[in-house]
């Protein structure tokens, strides 16, 4: 079994990936059964495991606000990559990538800190902080990936009678793809890392329980939602690397 | 048919190619041809509009090409280039299906033609094609690319330096083929180069540019005979003229009858030589034909090495008879009989006319 795995890589994450889905959807709904254990571990804390919300409806509300702050970057960013990448917009290419990479230096909680007075608390600022700290990635490797499309490849799509909207969308996107959905791994682990901080202005996630661990000296809640946040990222990452798989083409 | 009517290209204030009028009709094989930046690659890529033209006509048949839409010429013209520009996300036979594919051919005809031109150009079908591009050899590569150019059945075929890139050895195959495939389709080609021994090979017309000027626009014999000016002339090369010329010559146009050996060696000590043949016609040696008339007694076998075929250059059968040294050399038909003998003294009589 062991010589297999080390043969053949790929059939080993596989079963990785259903194996960490399986604990992470066992861990969701039945986190509540692992009460002895935690009391084993923790036993001076009254009340081990985390009740005020169920863990399903926290990791829902986790992957809602990655999903929507991801939708936001993915499309703002590659249609700013795009932008950049023709010739209308080359000259935007310096402006857009720092602006980029302003929103990526600029730390999640400090977007918070501007947002919250705007926009109130909860949802909202959540998902403006998470798209902007988002956004570096795609647009990177939105460009980087369009510009790995050969010149000569180019040539000859608009020599062979390609429109301007039939090259980009039959040759430069799926050349481009595998980079571009690299991009949106980064960007999606990193939101879903830090997705936990928008538990500070009131928008539930999985940081609702670390939060309340760690403000009313609870190890035990910080650890139950940190693991489902830690295999949650893993998941995503294991998903998001076959689908870069599926656009590597006949290796 | 493309014609050319004054094509001037200007950058800036450069310009790169001046009043170039030429016409290259059905099923020729024009090239372009002359130093780097002498302008046929740009007056190549003018025909399709890939670079707009300052002034001046082109018309593709009765058609001025800029009354086309740019997309629809396109898929007219075939477009071959140096660094192939195959599709790597696609494999080999949905990259020659592309032009039938963006002219909406039915899947069955689109099937059938990349199976055709596959054939043509002696890729493997059940091998090749579903390997992708980077699993190819650079000739095999070029061949897709050139196969992909012909896949609408286009009524010209712009090629840019298509075999500058892979190595003497296939590029030398690669032009052979392209000849067989020229001969078999009587498509019109424009082929830019810039090595002229390519140019005297393949070409049925060769224009010559020099600073973005039409030079001299000729047959290729009438080139190496009769240059238009001294640039011509320096740029066909002194060396090895006599050798270019005979680049355009054909055993067929030097071929006398064969010397056959009677019972005796009668014949050898007359003319100096005679072959021996089978019952079949076949030659299997000769008799004498060194450069010293008493070596009669000396024979040569016919190998395929040693021996010619009418369509032969007459470039390779004067190689082949100073490689074994022997003054004259068999030629062959397809089933390998003597038909003919070409001679030394041959070579260096009469020119016959192109």
């Amino acid at each position: 079994m062991r010589v297999a795995t080390v043969k053949h890589p790929i059939p080993f994450r596989d079963w990785l990936l259903v194996a960490l889905s399986v604990l992470l959807v066992t861990l969701t709904l039945f986190m509540a059964r692992l009460e002895p254990l935690f009391q084993a571990l923790f036993p001076d804390v009254s009340n081990p495991v985390y009740r005020r919300e169920s863990f399903l409806q926290l990791t829902l509300d986790h992957l809602l606000l990655v999903l929507v702050s991801s939708l936001i970057s993915v499309s703002v960013g590659v249609g700013a990559g795009l932008f950049v990448t023709r010739r209308g917009g080359r000259e935007f290419e310096p402006m857009v990538s720092s602006m980029a990479a302003i929103g990526q230096t600029f730390p999640p909680a400090a977007v918070l800190a501007i947002v919250v007075p705007l926009a109130g608390f909860g949802f909202v600022p959540t998902v403006v902080a998470l798209t902007l700290y988002g956004l570096l990635p795609v647009i990177q490797n939105t460009i980087a990936g369009l510009n790995t499309v050969p010149p000569a490849t180019l040539e000859a799509a608009r020599g062979i009678g390609m429109t301007q909207g039939q090259i980009l969308r039959r040759v430069e996107l799926p050349i481009a793809m595998r980079v571009i959905i690299a991009g949106v791994r980064v960007s999606v682990i990193i939101n879903i890392g830090t997705a936990t901080i928008g538990a500070t202005v009131g928008a539930q996630s999985l940081g609702t329980p670390i939060i309340a661990g760690l403000v009313g000296n609870n190890i035990a809640y910080v650890i139950q939602g940190a693991l489902l946040v830690g295999l949650l990222a893993i998941v995503s990452d294991l998903l998001f690397e076959r689908l870069e798989r599926r656009f590597t083409f006949g290796a | 048919m493309i014609e050319l009517q004054g094509l001037t290209k200007i950058y800036g204030d450069k310009t790169v190619v001046d009043d170039v009028s030429l016409r290259v009709d059905s099923g020729e094989f024009g090239v372009l041809i002359g130093p780097s930046g002498c302008g046929k690659s740009t007056t190549l890529r003018m025909i399709n509009r890939l670079i707009p033209a300052s002034r001046g006509r082109i018309l593709l048949g009765e058609d001025d090409i800029t009354r086309l839409p740019v997309e629809q010429l396109r898929r007219r013209i075939g477009y071959a280039i140096q660094s192939i520009g195959l599709f790597p996300h696609w494999s080999v036979a949905k990259n020659i299906a592309v032009v039938p594919g963006l002219l909406k051919w039915p899947k069955s005809r689109i099937d059938e033609r990349v199976d055709e031109l596959m054939g043509l150009f002696h890729l493997d079908a059940g091998e090749l094609r579903d390997k992708y591009p980077h699993q190819l050899s650079g000739g095999q590569a070029q061949r897709v690319g050139v196969a992909r150019a012909l896949a609408a059945d286009p009524e010209v075929l712009l090629m840019d330096e298509p075999f500058g890139a892979v190595d003497p050895l296939t590029r030398e195959v690669l032009q052979d083929e392209l000849l067989r495939v020229h001969r078999h389709t009587r498509k019109t080609i424009i082929f830019v180069t810039h090595d002229m021994d390519e140019a005297l090979k393949l070409a049925s017309r060769i224009a010559l540019l020099n600073a973005g000027r039409l030079v001299q626009y000729d047959r290729p014999i009438e080139l190496l005979t009769r240059p238009a000016n001294d640039f011509v002339r320096s740029f066909i090369g002194k060396a090895d003229l006599g050798l270019k010329l005979l680049s355009r010559r054909w055993v067929h146009q030097y071929q006398q009858p064969a010397t056959l050996r009677g019972a005796s060696d009668e014949s050898v000590r007359i003319s100096g030589y005679a072959w021996e043949v089978d019952k079949e016609g076949r030659p299997v040696c000769l008799h004498g034909g060194r450069l010293h008339a008493e070596d009669t007694q000396e024979r040569t076998g016919v190998t395929p090495e040693w021996s010619a075929t009418p369509d032969m250059t007459m470039k390779e059968a004067l190689s082949r008879m100073v490689w074994f040294r022997v003054m004259v050399l068999p030629v062959l038909d397809s089933e390998g009989r003597l038909v003919g003998e070409v001679t030394m003294h041959g070579v260096m009589g009469q020119q016959p006319c192109a």
